[in-house]
């Protein structure tokens, strides 16, 4: 085993371990029993295969988000914007479903989901091409994105879509569901848990084949560790910097798929709560690797679920603080592992 | 005119960050975080100015914990900003939720004292009378001063475009960094303590992403105070007329005018209005 | 009197040594050259002086007392001043605020702009230097900005001067400027350490010489004994010529792989090339030397296609184009990746990336170019600079492509692998390819190439072929030398051949 995959591993657990202990803290300065609100926690996740089966319904889209926001990751481009893109890809997704909900679950699922794709991709390549061509950093321009596409969602959602005197789009009917899980196994006990979970595993897979074993990806990681390097290389780079942006945004539009046709059945205003940003951190905590993404995800998962599951003990709120926190913790811990372990 | 004060203090925070070199997205945070800090002391002490004084010591403390990430730990400045907004963020709606059992806001509390005998003067009476938005008008001036008139803002700005070139003259770049930060903590703090005691409550959700429009703002003023001021004027106006649509319920969607600054933002980025350059070194670890 | 000491000044880079064991004097009031090759170490002693870096070991004394900088602050509180080849200004600063940054003069709490510019016009005045206190660095051309760069050390009253390459981007004319300004520095009883590898700059101005080679001190003399064909050979040191270019020949008109043709560019409103003619013939090695920044990096820039922005004819008659750039660290490779990494990148091979197949490229390529390295799966970065030069120069061979462009290949290479470098470029030419070699180092533009152009502001000023050069009369030889050289500084008093 390569020091530097040691090094992962060892900032990866301490990091994952002083979260914990940190939050155990905070449980202490604000009275709570940390074991009594841990143990809550783990009864109500693994005692039960609704619990459980919430967990990785909670999962699933992190992992989608994580995969899309690895590849931007990868080639440098601090992606800021997945939260205004992945909405609209998934309000498309939603309208697409529905206009054609008499085609049939063959055509208009993967219609949908192509069409939320593709919006969520020319999305993301609005800031690489200012970037490309003018220069300008993708952070500034995606955060201003995310404000005006969702503005601009919230506009088309109230004045056209939205059933009147909600935020949310029309139902789709039933037959463009996605199974849930508990019918196939129905140890899941009725959770919202559904097969875009199985695609989510699967995506994350074929990401990590095209990030580390395809030469594009090679030319993505290569691009994100030297521009300047891959350009005397004969790299296209400019060519790869919207790739990594287009596929990277587009993939954030398929955690419509999970939210529209595995739970509500419509695309609803402020359904993401922050997974974009979110979805940054689960991608920093496995170090952009998408295997690592799933398990990362599943934490996530589980504080989310978890936090829901002692909320009478602490607010669920808390989970929030512990996102923060991990964050802060991966990126203090990687550079002192960098600067201590691998020096 | 006052709904300008917070994002002038935002935009000057972020400036002074932004011209040691430091980029700071986490202003939205440090906002909401002296918000907060404001709203509770002023609760459980009942005197308006311990929250100040605490809710800026609060801001000032996590302004030192940020550079710790971006100064010491040479730790990437935007992922570390979005980190501390989220961590800031969630502290609040955490404690919101803890402190009063209510998801949404804070009971309601007292505003900062005003300067009374202005208060009667017709119309400015309630701008007049303001400390914090007089301080925002003479920042103006103040930073403009400071930046360019001074050995420190000759200094801090050296170390914002070529932190070699301040180092072989033996600056100390780093610590003017810090310094930079710490004036960004303490400035956005006034814009978070200005908002709470203006709404004498403090909500989830209340600053609305002002940190960020102020980053735009100072973005389109080029990261010049004067021009600032200008943009955070033209911001308020846009703020102004979003109620009033809202109020009025005309035929232009208020959500067009709630996008407008960042609309604008980005077309000046683009170069359709105006050149813009960041200082030199803006944002790279040093 | 010794206003400066070094003994047994050591200081290693990694598995580099950059200073090993360096002890020397510098006399106050004197012109003190520190000559040597490009990674010499000369830099790296000046910046142990400076406080930019800290010795491993040894002793340093400046006024005869001993002496340890953890910072430039510390040597400039002892009247160090240095002047950086690559100059430490700020572009959006004023002149006036560039020099006075760090010393401030105040009048309460504001800076004193009068009493600054009274001071400064004065030094201005005095050493003729002609600034326009109230521009922006940005506005200002090299020399200008290079008496900035003076204007600062006059300004903090250093009396011990540290030149690092001053002349390198100055043009003739403006190295007189220069040399008149150095000459009243020691008038004024200033001490001045003057980095250079110009031998004639050496014999115009200096009162003692030190050379370095490969990190050590091999030799000093002084003004009075000076003898420039010994200096060279201690510079060099006994750089035995083992495969040399065995000629070219021209059997009728050989095809034209490229051509550039009256092509002008300018970068920020700045002229690099100007009307630059060249033709690459098929099979031949065509030599560019010229001082660094005289468009050379532009040539390549347009061959391999990254600069598009030129006016003017450009005929490439193949497609298949290898770079092997400048800079190997920026431009050469990605650093964190392995050795196999970096190599498919650009094969055509391999879609699908195994790691056997990272393995077989790697081995294969390790074996036939000898590459040495701690383990097959290692970055990049833990190879040796001569390890990392051959897995570029390997990748783009065997490529196969037509036309080869090696830019300093040989630049911070030991010896053994410069060779290994030399000898490979050679059989490439064996094999048919049309290589273009930029180089700043003229012994291997003599070594290597068939012909040779010299670059100088952006154009082509004069061609020689090997015939031209390939002399055996020492003396002969020395003279075209001295005019190759004139006409790299820009001083043209020849026809173009």
């Amino acid at each position: 085993m390569s020091k530097k995959i040691k090094a992962n591993i060892i900032s990866i657990s301490v990091s994952v371990l002083l979260t914990f202990l940190i939050t155990v803290l905070v449980l202490l300065i604000i009275g709570k029993n940390p074991a009594e609100v841990f143990i809550m926690m783990f009864e109500d996740v693994f005692g039960s295969g609704y619990g459980f089966g919430q967990t990785l319904f909670k999962a699933t889209p992190l992992i989608i988000c994580g995969c899309g926001l690895a590849i931007c990751f990868h080639a440098s481009l601090f992606n800021i914007g997945a939260e205004g893109q992945l909405n609209a890809g998934a309000f498309v997704t939603a309208l697409v479903a529905f206009a054609l909900s008499n085609a049939g679950f063959l055509i208009a699922v993967p219609a949908a989901l192509i069409c939320g794709f593709i919006v969520s991709g020319a999305l993301g390549l609005v800031p690489a091409v200012i970037k490309v061509k003018k220069g300008v950093s993708e952070v500034i321009t995606t955060i201003m994105m995310n404000f005006i596409i969702l503005a601009s969602i919230n506009f088309f959602l109230i004045d056209f879509f939205a059933v009147k005197s909600t935020v949310h789009t029309e139902k789709i009917p039933d037959g463009i569901m996605i199974s849930k899980m508990s019918d196939l196994l129905p140890g899941f006990q009725g959770s919202s848990l559904n097969l875009t979970f199985v695609f989510a595993i699967l995506m994350a897979v074929a990401t990590y084949f095209f990030i580390y074993k395809t030469k594009t990806g090679y030319k993505i990681r290569s691009v994100g560790f030297n521009e300047t390097a891959s350009r005397y290389m004969g790299i296209k780079t400019n060519r790869i910097v919207m790739l990594a942006f287009f596929i990277g945004s587009g993939l954030t539009s398929f955690v419509g798929m999970n939210f529209i046709m595995g739970y509500k059945g419509y695309y609803e205003f402020g359904f993401s709560n922050n997974l974009g940003f979110t979805a940054i951190a689960v991608a920093l905590l496995a170090k952009n690797n998408p295997i690592g993404i799933i398990f990362s995800a599943l934490l996530f998962g589980f504080l989310d679920y978890g936090g829901l599951a002692v909320n009478t003990l602490v607010p669920k709120e808390i989970m929030f603080v512990i996102q923060g926190i991990v964050i802060l913790t991966i990126l203090s811990v990687d550079k002192l592992v960098e600067k201590y372990y691998l020096k | 005119m006052r709904l300008f004060t917070p994002y002038y203090l935002g935009a000057n925070a972020a400036n002074f960050s932004e011209r040691s070199g430091v980029i700071n997205i986490a202003i939205e945070g440090f906002i909401i975080i002296s918000a907060l800090g404001y709203a509770l002391f002023t609760i459980f002490s009942g005197s308006a100015i311990v929250g100040l004084v605490m809710a800026v010591l609060i801001s000032v403390s996590f302004s030192l914990l940020f550079s710790l990430f971006v100064i010491k730990l040479k730790i990437n400045q935007i992922v570390a900003g979005v980190g501390f907004n989220l961590l800031m963020a969630g502290l609040a709606k955490f404690l919101i939720v803890f402190l009063f059992q209510s998801s949404s806001n804070t009971p309601r509390f007292n505003s900062l004292p005003n300067i009374f005998f202005l208060e009667s003067i017709p119309y400015l009476g309630k701008v007049l009378s303001d400390y914090i938005i007089l301080f925002s008008f003479a920042l103006v001036f103040i930073s403009n001063f400071v930046l360019f008139k001074t050995k420190f803002g000759l200094r801090l700005r050296s170390v914002g475009e070529n932190p070699e070139a301040g180092e072989s003259l033996g600056i100390k770049v780093r610590l003017y960094k810090l310094y930079g930060v710490i004036i960004c903590g303490f400035l956005a703090s006034l814009g978070g303590i200005w908002l709470a005691s203006n709404q004498n409550s403090f909500s989830d959700g209340m600053i609305a992403g002002r940190g960020y429009i102020a980053i735009a703002a100072m973005i389109i003023g080029k990261w010049k105070p004067v021009n600032i001021f200008i943009a955070c004027m033209m911001f308020a106006f846009f703020e102004a007329l979003e109620i009033s649509l809202q109020i009025s319920g005309t035929f232009i969607p208020s959500q067009i005018v709630q996008m407008l600054p960042y609309m604008i933002t980005l077309l000046v980025l683009i170069g359709f209005i105006g050149k813009t350059k960041p200082p030199a070194a803006d944002g790279i670890p040093y | 009197m010794n206003i400066i000491e070094f003994s047994n000044i050591s200081k290693k880079f990694g598995n580099l040594k950059a200073n090993d064991n360096i002890s020397f004097a510098v006399r106050k009031n004197s012109v003190h050259c520190i000559v040597g090759e490009n990674g010499a170490g000369k830099s790296t002693l000046m910046k142990i002086l400076f406080g930019s870096y800290r010795q491993d070991s040894g002793i340093m004394k400046v006024n005869g007392s001993d002496v340890s900088f953890n910072s430039p602050l510390d040597a400039i509180a002892n009247g160090i001043g240095m002047l950086h080849q690559h100059f430490m200004l700020i572009e959006d600063f004023t002149v006036m605020e560039n020099v006075i940054l760090g010393s401030e003069k105040t009048l309460n709490i504001k800076i004193d702009f009068e009493e600054s510019e009274r001071v400064l016009k004065e030094y201005i005045k005095k050493y003729n230097l002609d600034l326009n206190l109230n521009k922006k660095i940005s506005e200002l051309s090299i020399s200008e900005q290079q008496k900035v760069e003076i204007l600062k050390l006059l300004y903090r009253n250093s009396e011990i001067i540290i030149f690092d390459e001053p002349t390198a981007v100055l043009s003739p004319i403006e190295v007189l400027e220069f040399f008149k300004i150095i000459f009243q520095f020691k008038v004024e009883g200033k001490t001045i350490i003057l980095i250079t590898h110009k031998l004639n700059e050496v014999r115009e101005i200096s009162d003692y010489v030190s050379v370095l080679r490969r990190g050590k001190l091999v030799y000093e003399t002084e003004k009075d004994i000076l003898d420039l064909k010994v200096l060279s050979r201690e510079i060099v040191g006994n750089v035995e010529i083992q495969d040399e270019n065995t000629g070219f020949d021209y059997e009728g008109e050989p095809e034209v792989i490229a051509g550039l043709n009256n092509i002008n560019l300018s970068v920020n409103k700045i002229s690099v090339l100007n009307n630059l003619d060249l033709k690459l013939k098929k099979g031949e090695v065509y030599g560019i030397c010229g001082v660094e920044g005289n468009g050379q990096n532009e040539v390549i820039n347009i061959l391999f296609g990254l600069e598009k922005n030129f006016t003017g004819k450009l005929n490439i008659f193949t497609d298949k184009i290898s770079l092997v750039p400048d800079d190997r660290l920026k431009k050469g490779m990605i650093k964190e990746f392995s050795v196999g990494e970096n190599l498919i990148i650009k094969k055509k091979e391999c879609h699908y990336i195994s790691n056997k197949c990272l393995k077989k490229t790697a081995e294969e390529t390790i074996s036939k170019y000898d590459v040495r390295m701690p383990d097959i799966n290692a970055p990049m970065e833990s190879l040796s600079g001569g390890n990392q030069q051959k897995v570029i120069i390997a990748r783009e061979i065997e490529l196969g492509n037509d036309l080869l462009i090696f830019s300093h290949p040989t630049r911070g290479v030991d010896i053994a692998a410069s060779a290994f470098i030399h000898s490979t470029i050679l059989q490439q030419k064996k094999k048919g390819k049309s290589i273009l070699l930029v180089s700043s180092d003229l012994d291997e533009i003599l070594k290597l190439s068939d012909r040779l152009g010299v670059i100088s502001k952006g154009r082509i000023v004069a061609e020689f072929d090997r015939n031209q050069y390939n002399l055996q009369n020492e003396v002969e030889k020395t003279i075209l030398l001295e005019s190759i050289g004139k006409l790299m500084i820009g001083i043209t008093g020849e026809q173009k051949n």
